[in-house]
């Protein structure tokens, strides 16, 4: 694990390492009746700092991908990379962050924060001074010591993001965290989580069913196809941020996009 | 929070079980009381008192076992029995619990014992307690232990096997490698409102079992029970009763406190 990794100037040519990479990945399920193909040769690139959606129709096996990325399934065929390295299960270096915050209930939203950085080799007072950060980061460093029980839900994810990043991990792996709260927070959410990418330079795979969403987000979109969940096109929103959805570019990004899963424009 | 532990264990229906902080409350379950003890009266007024003794008879035996000092020695022998075997039963039950609901290994090995042991009432091992312990302390405190142990043991076995996948997953991603690590930072926590309680189930009954505990003729208020059955002294038996009941509640209500303390992250 690098401290402090060098990715935030590196995001236009950053180390061809530092990313996370799907090389050739498939995974089937072997059920009662017949084997199920749930992804087949999956394989893409992030790079070190970028920030890349993942979407796709559901059942295109966005969720396995995600778990076999975060090393919580194993795939059956090719292999995932973090910086270069196959993962073989869960690690640190992944700041994993799931739909439904999934936060200790018995722990504070400090002890929260904190409860990956007691398993690091960092004193102290380095992890309280991390802990501090992340709650700065994340703007709730008012709510230190209260249960997530009072929380509401855009709160636990923020502290589920603070969590995840805690440990300084070089990529952060989100799938569809803002699937859970309402249209506003939504917003809110996502520009906050674009505020902390810049700031940190972390790279960032963020997995929704959300075109808009990804649109919004993302430098660029890994497109996925269902039955049996594949690639169907990784593209590029060369559009400037801020995106606003009213821009022409951005509406044409993600006619453009639902139309490779198509998707009506309704359903989004 | 809700869906990710204990579901089903709900702290708040159980508090204030006695209305203790809600003064309205305190004075219905008061009036209950009094109410249960007239018609208790009007219905010892048409009854021997061998079958039905009057609630003043009951007070008189109450006072009259309590001065002559049999009702504090028996409830001292009772306590000597209770605590031993609650705590060693309790902390059996739930290590046991949680390690077998945890392994699948330990799970796959135990389970034809455990289905096997499981039916045998404690009282069917009085004669292991004998054998084993002896007519005395020790051998009453097992039998209340065993019967701790099976309520701990399941209740602990639940709340494990009840624990969200997900908060492993996350656990997982957070550095927690290991099965001590997982049960000790993550296991333990989530199941702990489900093991409190079956805890505190365990406590209540192991006042019940203190009764059958000491059948076999080892002092105490089960024996005081027994005696007075058999002397058809059918109001020092209910004093005894009350005295059951109000340790129960003692104990009920201090433990009650420590939940809420501990769960304070719940409420």
């Amino acid at each position: 694990m690098t401290e402090d990794d060098p990715a935030t100037g590196g995001r236009a040519g950053g180390a061809p390492d530092s990313g996370v990479a799907a090389d050739g990945v498939g995974k089937t399920y072997d059920g009662d009746g017949d084997p199920v193909r749930a992804l087949d040769d999956v394989s893409f690139a992030v790079d070190g700092g970028e920030f890349v959606c993942l979407v796709g129709p559901s059942g295109c096996g966005k969720t396995t991908l995600f778990r076999i990325i975060a090393g919580l399934t194993d795939a059956t065929d090719g292999e995932v990379r973090l910086a270069g390295t196959p993962v073989t299960g869960p690690t640190t270096d992944m700041g994993v962050v799931f739909q439904e915050y999934h936060l200790f209930p018995w722990l504070t939203v400090e002890e929260n924060v904190g409860f990956g950085l007691e398993r690091s080799d960092r004193s102290e007072a380095e992890r309280e001074r991390r802990v501090d950060e992340m709650l700065d980061l994340v703007g709730l460093a008012d709510f230190r010591t209260t249960y997530p029980k009072s929380l509401s839900g855009g709160m636990k994810q923020r502290v589920a993001i603070a969590r995840a990043l805690a440990v300084d991990p070089e990529l952060l792996l989100m799938d569809e965290p803002f699937g859970a709260v309402d249209a506003q927070t939504r917003e809110m959410l996502q520009r906050e989580l674009l505020d902390v990418w810049t700031s940190t330079g972390k790279t960032v795979l963020f997995v929704t069913h959300d075109v808009a969403e990804a649109v919004t987000l993302a430098d660029r979109i890994v497109v996925m196809a269902a039955e049996p969940g594949r690639v169907a096109e990784v593209v590029d929103v060369d559009v400037d941020r801020t995106r606003e959805r009213g821009d022409p570019a951005f509406g044409e990004h993600v006619s453009h996009v639902r139309e490779l899963i198509g998707a009506r424009p309704e359903l989004d | 929070m809700a869906t990710d532990t204990g579901r089903g264990f709900d702290g708040d229906e159980l508090r204030a079980g006695l209305g203790l902080d809600d003064p309205r409350r305190l004075l219905r379950g008061a009036a209950g009381v009094v109410g249960f003890v007239v018609v208790w009266h009007l219905v010892s007024l048409t009854q021997p008192a061998y079958v039905l003794p009057p609630p003043t008879a009951v007070a008189d035996a109450f006072a009259g076992e309590f001065a002559s000092g049999t009702m504090t020695t028996a409830l001292w022998s009772s306590v000597r029995h209770w605590i031993p075997g609650t705590v060693v039963g309790t902390t059996l039950g739930v290590a046991a619990g949680v390690a077998f609901s945890w392994s699948g290994l330990l799970d796959d090995v135990t389970a034809p014992l455990v289905r096997t042991l499981r039916p045998v009432p404690p009282l069917a091992l009085i004669g292991f307690a004998i054998a084993w312990f002896g007519i005395n302390d020790a051998g009453a405190a097992f039998i209340i232990a065993v019967g701790a142990f099976w309520i701990n043991f399941y209740a602990s076995y639940g709340a494990v096997e009840g624990v969200s996948e997900d908060l492993l997953d996350v656990g997982r991603t957070l550095g927690v490698s290991g099965d001590l690590d997982m049960v000790r930072s993550v296991v333990l926590p989530a199941s702990l409102p489900g093991i409190m309680t079956g805890v505190r189930t365990g406590l209540g009954r192991c006042w019940m079992l203190v009764v059958a505990s000491e059948i076999f003729g080892v002092p105490g208020v089960g024996r005081e029970i027994l005696r007075a059955s058999n002397n058809l002294l059918v109001d020092t038996v209910i004093a005894y009763i009350l005295v059951l009941s109000l340790m129960f509640l003692l104990v009920d209500v201090a433990f009650r406190a420590v939940q809420r303390r501990v769960l304070v992250w719940r409420a």
